[in-house]
């Protein structure tokens, strides 16, 4: 619905997802059109169920939709191979989850250092360090997610989300699994993390409160995608 | 190598966090079984193989009938082995106006290069063993010349054109064992000695021996280079081939090894089935996650790949080494039973390396590295990929990864083939027994209320209950095989040499003999049957005349050349068994019949209803063979290769052989009857008989070692990987008292789902190792199987024991800890 097309760093033309149900096709959106600029903060609202995080996985080339296209800078993911959309997303773009999905067995520090790892980029340790301390985690490097609070769990996965410079940041309900309190930090944490690295920030979620922070808001309402009022 | 990098890291964090502690513990255990027995089995192996060598007096024996030349000789100096040579003929030595035949041997300095000369001062001194051979100018003697001649040491024996001294009474030679070819007693001179004797002359039928011994690859090197230029006539000598009941022994014991062997390689297996599953399934998130920030398909395959080749090196390095202690400890809990074993060489190493690798790519690759289609849109949605990891493919593969092992372990591609047979019909009957259990359950499901829910968990991972019934009906079956040939093995050894076997042998008894024999023995207490025995020619078969050069094998051209042992009897005896036609009566109303000895029917190619022709001193006899025997030629009583029926060779003249037990405390009769009976031949082979017996005595406790070696590593691999119920179990656990479950409720509901899957997995186990246990007792180790109709009832019974102890193991925590900390544990997870 909203779409100038131009300097987006996160493009989506047309796109629509449908799934095989046993009582038939069951169609969760449709028609989707959406750009997003550089350090744009976007947040998308619906209700359960509505699709939001299906859209939020659709455009972060995790998964392909049923029609339509979706560009992260000039890669088109929609036209990309599995192997081509993992190397966009490590390169271009970061994630935050509701279930923060740490790895267990692996330290703040060395989940940290994962995609800078997978990217072969030097000097993993280094970068992953300054990340935590940027979050307030600088004293905890070496403590398991199982160590860590859900804030501090959570602070862990922004440092993860952050340290490779992504150009956009998908965030699915962040605060879901958080206090108030814990969550208004996070909160900060991302946005000031967005200012300072321009980055694209779009946030899944159904907390007003953290919708109201972005510059835009958009609800995933009856399949469609519509500008809040 | 950035790959290789990653995933030694990936390891190492996945060891700290305790992630693959149990699929580790599950090769470093298969590993240690696997390399222990390998350790065991070649150590052993070569030590039992060293006790067939005493039976050859060397490692090898070149034979030949004309002199062996230096070459040989000289090869085997430059190989650093030891040698020696021995001429053997028959001549008649003199003593006075006494004459009598004798075999004589003469034997260079070294002989015996294995195995031990016994002998004493006089005929009653104590046996002990000679340091070294009869010195240039005397000879030993065997006890019967002594008797027969009336000679004591030091009087003076002519052999041939010299006169030597009689300097010692030999009571046993080790490589005078078999084959009574020579029933002459022995007199033992000096090799030097012989030119003076003049016996050896062109055309004299010598028998010439070249002895080596030393490093087994060289002793093999050796052998090797001397056999393609071996000249006719001559021949190489191998440990154990001439005595059937040692060579049988040997054979036995060592595929029962390597039944063992392999058997803990389906264990070891088993052991990865169970542990991998859980392993790819916690593996799903962090793929997810992995896959999500950027990791490509591939570098997910090359970071698991390596990491699986990381940790099987590290579990190779540590099982190799407990395989090691483990053997040695055995070796040390039962030194004073066994010979002295050669050192240990580095091919178990090699071999427990291999394994883990071999285990860890052909059972947990496939399966990790399906974990590659993980969608990374599963950070998302929890619900998907959940099953990328099943399906049938991986199990191909680890069944062809478990043959390739087995094939190289044991080395014996039938054993393989039987057991790998074993392996996939136990599968098969065991996935059907699974599916029908979790229908049956299913349709009872709801009937039977607080029954129905103890019976629920395995309706509600039915996928899970398949594998573990498989996976442990499995190793269950290979446990409960192995016990089964086990005892059959040892059963048989037990009766193959019984404590009453003949230890003395009498021929040449003339028939005017027989009943004053016979008398002399029935005083004396000693049971007996004396046969006849008639020498005589196969000269026809059918219509065809017979000569030696019809037959291609020279082992049936030398039995056409010679005269066969022909007998008759009236019923069969026990150690004989009717393949193939009936046994005559004890009165045939024609009693021209043969009975032929299988092998030998086999080696000239004829049956029953085939016409035999022997000539017996110029007459013929000719009859059709009625009936085939097998016979237990280790069984040290007399048998015959040919038998005719009572009537039919009366006319013949006979001589009569027998055999009998005496205990060594009644050995007084024997100076009796060489005295009373002059003319007939005894012949002692209780020296042999005690050397078979040991080498058999040390087979058993081989086979209890190793039996005990695998029942016991098998059992904590099961037990290992049956802990992962624990991680499926957990939740549903704390969920179950979070709503209000008693312990009591939650033990019975673990307690009955394990007996029953170790029922079920037990019942089907003990059916397939019954089974197996036929055709591997029949067809590998030649025995007569004792079916035991309760084994499958037995085998319910100990996989319900097992499987409930691994699952009371297992789910002791759950019952401790609250329900809230198993929660969280368990979102965790």
């Amino acid at each position: 619905m909203v779409n100038d097309g131009q300097g987006s760093v996160l493009r989506a033309d047309g796109l629509g997802m449908a799934f095989h149900g046993p009582e038939g096709d069951i169609r969760l959106f449709r028609n989707v059109d959406l750009a997003i600029r550089g350090g744009e903060t976007l947040a998308i609202l619906g209700a359960s169920g509505s699709g939001k995080s299906t859209l939020l996985g659709l455009l972060a080339g995790l998964d392909l939709p049923s029609e339509g296209r979706v560009w992260v800078g000039d890669a088109e993911l929609t036209a990309l191979g599995e192997d081509e959309r993992a190397r966009v997303r490590g390169e271009q773009v970061g994630f935050v989850f509701q279930a923060f999905h740490l790895l267990g067995g692996l330290t703040a520090l060395e989940n940290v250092m994962m995609p800078l790892e997978l990217a072969e980029r030097p000097d993993p340790a280094r970068a992953a360090r300054q990340a935590l301390e940027r979050v307030g985690l600088g004293e905890r490097t070496g403590h398991y997610p199982k160590q860590l609070s859900g804030g501090e769990q959570q602070r862990v996965a922004i440092a993860r989300a952050f340290v490779g410079a992504p150009r956009v940041l998908f965030a699915d309900e962040p605060t879901g699994n958080l206090d108030r309190a814990t969550g208004a930090r996070i909160q900060d944490l991302l946005f000031e993390l967005n200012r300072a690295q321009g980055t694209t920030l779009v946030v899944v979620t159904h907390d007003p409160a953290l919708a109201e922070r972005c510059q835009r808001v958009l609800h995933l309402d009856g399949g469609r995608l519509v500008a809040a009022a | 190598m950035t790959a290789a990098r990653q995933g030694f890291r990936l390891l190492r964090r996945d060891w700290r966090a305790g992630e693959v502690r149990l699929l580790a513990t599950a090769v470093v255990l298969a590993v240690t079984a696997i390399t222990a027995v390998a350790w065991l089995a070649d150590r052993v192996a070569a030590g039992t193989e060293g006790r067939a060598a005493e039976l050859l007096a060397g490692d090898r024996a070149l034979v030949s009938d004309r002199p062996i030349g230096d070459g040989p000789e000289e090869l085997a100096r430059e190989l650093g082995l030891a040698t020696t040579r021995t001429q053997e003929f028959a001549s008649v030595v003199l003593a006075g106006d006494e004459t009598l035949l004798t075999a004589i041997k003469a034997v260079g300095d070294g002989y015996p290069l294995r195995g031990e000369l016994l002998v004493g001062d006089n005929l009653d001194a104590r046996r002990v063993a000679a340091e070294g051979v009869p010195s240039p100018g005397d000879v030993w003697v065997d006890p019967r010349i002594l008797r027969q001649l009336g000679l004591d040491p030091g009087d003076p024996l002519d052999v041939g054109a010299t006169t030597l001294t009689i300097d010692r009474v030999v009571f046993l030679e080790p490589d005078r064992s078999s084959g009574f070819r020579n029933f002459a007693p022995r007199v033992m001179m000096h090799r030097s000695d012989l030119p003076a004797t003049e016996l050896i002359q062109e055309g004299s039928r010598v028998r010439h021996r070249l002895l080596v011994a030393g490093d087994p690859d060289r002793v093999e090197a050796w052998e090797s280079q001397v056999r393609p230029s071996l000249e006719q006539g001559a021949r190489i000598a191998t440990p154990g081939e001439q005595d059937p009941g040692v060579t049988r022994a040997m054979t036995a014991a060592r595929r029962f090894l390597g039944l063992s062997a392999l058997l803990t390689v389906v264990v070891g297996g088993v052991g990865m089935l169970l542990t991998i599953r859980r392993y790819a399934a916690r593996h799903l998130d962090r793929v997810a996650v992995m896959r999500c920030l950027g990791a490509t398909q591939r570098q997910v395959v090359a970071m698991l790949g390596w990491k699986m080749v990381w940790l099987g090196l590290f579990a190779g390095l540590v099982g190799t080494l407990l395989g090691y202690l483990v053997h040695a400890l055995m070796l040390a809990l039962v030194a004073d039973l066994l010979p002295p074993l050669p050192g240990p060489s580095l091919r178990p190493a090699l071999v427990g390396l291999l394994t883990a690798q071999v285990i860890l790519l052909g059972f947990a690759l496939p399966t990790v590295l399906r974990l590659k289609r993980v969608p990374p849109l599963r950070v998302l949605r929890r619900d998907l990929g959940d099953d990328v990891y099943r399906g049938g493919g991986v199990y191909v593969f680890a069944l062809a990864a478990v043959f390739a092992l087995m094939w190289w372990q044991a080395g014996d591609l039938q054993l393989s083939l039987y057991v790998l047979g074993a392996v996939l019909g136990t599968l098969a009957a065991l996935a059907a027994a699974a599916a029908v259990l979790i229908r049956v359950l299913r349709l009872a499901r709801g009937r039977r209320g607080n029954a129905s829910l103890l019976l629920s968990g395995l309706v509600r991972r039915p996928w899970t209950a398949v594998i573990q019934i498989m996976a442990l009906g499995l190793g269950l079956m290979a446990l409960l095989l192995l016990t089964l040939v086990r005892n059959d093995l040892l059963a048989t050894w037990q009766d193959g040499v019984p404590d009453d076997a003949a230890n003395y042998f009498l021929i040449n008894i003339q028939p005017g003999e027989v009943e004053e024999l016979t008398a002399l023995l029935d005083d004396a207490g000693v049971d007996t049957t004396l046969y006849p025995m008639v020498r005589g020619r196969l000269v026809g078969i059918n219509e065809r005349d017979v000569r030696p050069s019809d037959y291609e094998d020279p082992r049936t051209r030398r039995l056409v050349a010679r005269e066969f042992n022909l007998s008759w009897l009236e019923r069969l005896p026990e150690d004989n068994r009717i393949e193939v036609g009936a046994f005559w009566n004890p009165e045939p109303a024609d009693p021209a019949q043969y009975s032929l000895e299988a092998r030998m029917a086999e080696r000239l190619g004829v049956g029953v209803g085939d016409v035999l022709h022997f000539n017996v001193a110029g007459e013929r006899y000719s009859a059709p063979i009625t009936n085939i025997r097998s016979v237990q030629w280790d069984s040290f009583n007399v048998n015959f290769f040919a038998v005719a029926a009572p009537g039919f060779l009366d006319d013949a003249p006979a001589t009569y052989i027998t055999s009998f037990y005496l205990p060594p405390e009644r050995s007084r009769l024997l100076a009796r009857l060489v005295d009373e009976f002059p003319s007939v031949t005894l012949i002692d082979v209780s020296a042999i008989l005690d050397t078979v017996r040991s080498i058999m005595d040390q087979g058993a406790r081989v086979v209890e070692l190793m039996a005990l070696l695998t029942l016991l590593s098998g059992i904590v691999v099961l037990l290992a990987a049956l802990q992962v119920t624990r991680e499926e179990r957990q939740f549903e656990s704390a969920l179950l008292r979070a709503l209000g479950a008693r312990r009591r409720l939650i033990r019975r509901l673990a307690v009955t789902e394990f007996v029953l899957l170790g029922g079920v997995a037990g019942l089907l186990a003990g059916a397939g190792a019954t089974l197996a246990g036929v055709v591997i007792s029949r067809q590998l180790f030649d025995l007569e199987y004792a079916f035991n109709p309760w084994f499958p009832l037995i085998g319910a019974a100990t996989g319900a024991g097992v499987v409930a102890l691994a699952g009371w193991l297992a789910t002791r925590r759950l019952y401790r800890v609250s329900p809230m900390r198993l929660l969280q544990d368990a979102d965790e997870a």
